[in-house]
């Protein structure tokens, strides 16, 4: 029993953040709202960070890491906005297909060739394939009605709740980070407004919902990468943890920002947006609680302490 | 990143849970915060210190098992499914041990730790005064240096079990001239030292669970003083990062309760509206939240590091939940709520639970000034004015 992340993995996952900060930051956002979201050299950027072949077996050219540390990265992909489907191609159909025996496509997955991830029938319109365009919320995504054939595999849907719940932790984590700063430097009546403690308490409700979705997340990961049974159960409670937090952040940071958050210019708007599409991905939250309540109440997933990491 | 636990940490867990079957008393005592469930908890501190089980992660020569962490909550989790009572000693064991354990010479590990390991010696906390709750610098009660004894005047209030406890851990002024955070040391007492008056105060239950304590002249030898005189805000500190973090509340607790509120559900489910299905789901997934997080605190302590503010986040997590498992519970029961005991004479532990849950919000440090410390120390906004 070792619940914690080892160095290397966690400096794994802080390369990939300052990469991002330094490439990825708000005038990227910006500019691919401007542009159009897709941008071949941001994509040729995370493919030559090594993180389309992240999960590939190093036997295979890859760099043979875990799920759990690909959901770490998935969190830091969320915080940074990120608009590229690199989480759904690298860390959903990637380790599908590894699951399912499929290797032969993977050296198209690692190059970065294959930017299309695979469809799955829980999501009606899916990012970054071809089909009839779809207009989302989140102006970063792209979004098609799949024409091709969609899958209904409980696994991939797997991975692909995870990897969103993930991400949803990231976003959630970005948007109290400039609720915060905001907060520190907005004076009113005085004072910064984040000397107010209606103000402090509602951040630090937000810091507790994330505090405790986090390790959930980890869990699931971690139950799916060990092919637990119970993994589903795992996988739609830290959908459910990262999707409520992620919305009550996105709600608390737009009242500390006053009318501010209720523009355009101000480019929380990005984040707000991307939990917004995001809570619904891969699985409505109804979706997800009623796979809890079924197994916790039907008594299929056993309960209590012992239990915890069965 | 391991999720399960070795042969070994399995082995001790049927080794805990065949002791507990044994010895855990079939019927529930009745409550600690009576003068007679008080009696019958120090029985049961003593039959757990016979199986060495007082407190499993101090070193041996202190009375403890020399555990590490994991084994730690293992060992709650078997000690709360089996319904084992709560702990008479906890101030002592989870609040004052590993405070003297930090800041304690040897002379006092040695005299103190043992005693309380045993259940022979139990304690109680003595830090809030009438004027001093949440503002806890604010305290006035004074310990002045006379020769080789401290005299001790004033009045603490709030003791959990002070009215039948042995020894008492306080926080008084050494330095009359001081104010706030200074001047203050960390004083360890005999209850029973001449000038002590205990009053009783009868609880939101009716039982007497804390005290009033007056003191007059009370002599104190100087070695009673914890880590130097002056350092006691300090020590309070980190005895406060104990309570809020991961000794107090251990997981096994309210995976228990949640555990519990599940079959309570099944026995009420046909009344039960979806609000109250889904607050019960919510349990479980909130104990579990708790757990996993503890369990990656205990690897970040094993791997060497400490928790500080996030401490806060911890306990505003766990008391809220117990409350909100214990409402539920309430609303399942409908008309068997406010039952004290149900028709077959079994105590309504969900309505004790429930009466109980109301405070753990307020003790440790309220959850308001918890989501100050988060938002200042955590999140780093500005500290003005009170808080
Ligand atoms: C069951 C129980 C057992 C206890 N056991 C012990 C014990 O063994 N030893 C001991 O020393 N003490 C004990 N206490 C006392 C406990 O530590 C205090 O109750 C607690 O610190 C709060 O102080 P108070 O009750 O004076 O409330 P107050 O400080 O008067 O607070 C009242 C309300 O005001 C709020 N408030 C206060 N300050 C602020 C602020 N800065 N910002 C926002 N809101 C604020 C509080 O959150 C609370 O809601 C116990 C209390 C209970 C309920």
């Amino acid at each position: 029993m070792d619940f914690h992340f080892s160095e290397d993995s966690l400096l794994l996952a802080s390369s990939v953040r300052d990469y991002l900060t330094d490439t990825h930051g708000v005038e990227v956002l910006r500019r691919l709202d401007a542009d159009g979201a897709q941008d071949d050299a941001i994509w040729q950027g995370l493919v030559d960070m090594g993180l389309t072949a992240l999960l590939i077996p190093e036997a295979d050219g890859g760099l043979g890491r875990s799920l759990p540390e690909a959901a770490l990265i998935a969190v830091e992909c969320g915080r940074a906005c990120v608009a590229e489907p690199l989480v759904d191609v690298a860390f959903v159909s990637v380790p599908y297909l590894l699951a399912k025996g499929d290797g032969a496509s993977l050296g198209a997955y690692a190059t970065g060739a294959v930017r299309a991830p695979l469809a799955h029938r829980i999501n009606p319109y899916a990012i970054g394939t071809s089909g009839i365009a779809m207009q989302s919320v989140d102006p970063l995504r792209t979004l098609h009605a799949p024409t091709a054939d969609t899958s209904d595999d409980p696994h991939l849907l797997n991975l692909g709740a995870l990897m969103a719940g993930a991400q949803l932790v990231g976003v959630a984590e970005a948007m109290l980070h400039q609720a915060v700063e905001y907060a520190k430097v907005r004076q009113q009546f005085g004072q910064p407004i984040g000397a107010f403690q209606a103000i402090k308490h509602q951040l630090a409700n937000c810091a507790v919902a994330i505090e405790f979705a986090r390790p959930v997340l980890w869990r699931a990961a971690s139950a799916l990468a060990d092919g637990l049974a119970s993994a589903p159960v795992h996988v739609s409670h830290a959908k459910l943890a990262a999707g409520d937090a992620a919305i009550l952040t996105a709600e608390t940071a737009h009242q500390v920002h006053g009318a501010m958050g209720y523009t355009y210019e101000v480019d929380l708007h990005f984040w707000m947006k991307r939990a917004w599409a995001v809570q619904g991905y891969w699985g409505s939250r109804a979706f997800h609680y009623n796979r809890v309540e079924y197994a916790i109440l039907g008594g299929s997933h056993p309960i209590g302490a012992d239990a915890s990491f069965a | 990143m391991r999720l399960h636990f070795t042969a070994e940490q399995e082995a001790f867990r049927a080794e805990v849970r065949a002791w507990m079957a044994r010895h855990v008393p079939k019927e529930p005592l009745i409550t600690l915060e009576c003068q007679w469930g008080f009696q019958q908890h120090v029985a049961w501190e003593k039959t757990l210190a016979s199986g060495n089980w007082g407190m499993v992660t101090w070193p041996k020569t202190y009375g403890g098992r020399a555990l590490d962490l994991i084994q730690w909550l293992i060992f709650e989790e078997e000690y709360f499914a089996a319904g084992g009572p709560n702990r008479a000693n906890q101030n002592g064991i989870f609040l004052l041990g590993p405070t003297i354990m930090e800041f304690g010479s040897d002379e006092q590990k040695a005299r103190f730790l043992p005693p309380m390991a045993a259940g022979e010696v139990i304690w109680a906390q003595a830090w809030s005064e009438p004027g001093a709750g949440s503002d806890m610098a604010a305290i006035r009660s004074t310990a002045i240096r006379d020769g080789d004894h401290y005299v001790i005047n004033g009045q603490k209030t709030w003791s959990s079990r002070a009215a039948f406890a042995d020894w008492g851990f306080g926080i008084f002024r050494t330095d009359p001239d001081s104010s706030r955070h200074k001047g203050l040391s960390f004083v360890l007492f005999d209850l029973n030292t001449p000038g002590i008056t205990r009053r009783p105060i009868r609880q939101l239950h009716g039982e007497t669970g804390f005290a009033e304590l007056f003191f007059d002249d009370v002599r104190v030898p100087v070695e009673n003083c914890l880590a130097g005189e002056g350092q006691g805000w300090n020590v309070a500190m980190a005895t406060a990062g104990f309570e809020r973090g991961l000794m107090l509340r251990s997981p096994g607790r309210f995976q228990a309760t949640a555990k519990r509120l599940v079959d309570l559900y099944r026995q009420h489910q046909d009344a039960a509206s979806p609000a109250a299905r889904e607050a019960v789901v919510s349990a479980w997934m909130r104990a579990q939240a708790y757990c996993y997080n503890t369990y990656m605190v205990a690897a970040k302590i094993m791997a060497g590091g400490k928790i500080g503010a996030e401490a806060s986040l911890n306990k505003i997590f766990w008391s809220e939940l117990d409350r909100d498992m214990h409402r539920t519970a309430m609303q399942l029961l409908g008309a068997y709520a406010e039952l004290k005991k149900f028709d077959d004479g079994s105590v309504n532990q969900w309505l004790e639970g429930y009466i109980f849950a109301h405070s753990g919000p307020i003790y440790a440090g309220s959850n308001e000034v918890q989501r100050n410390i988060t938002a200042e120390r955590l999140l780093g906004l500005p500290r003005v004015g009170a808080g």
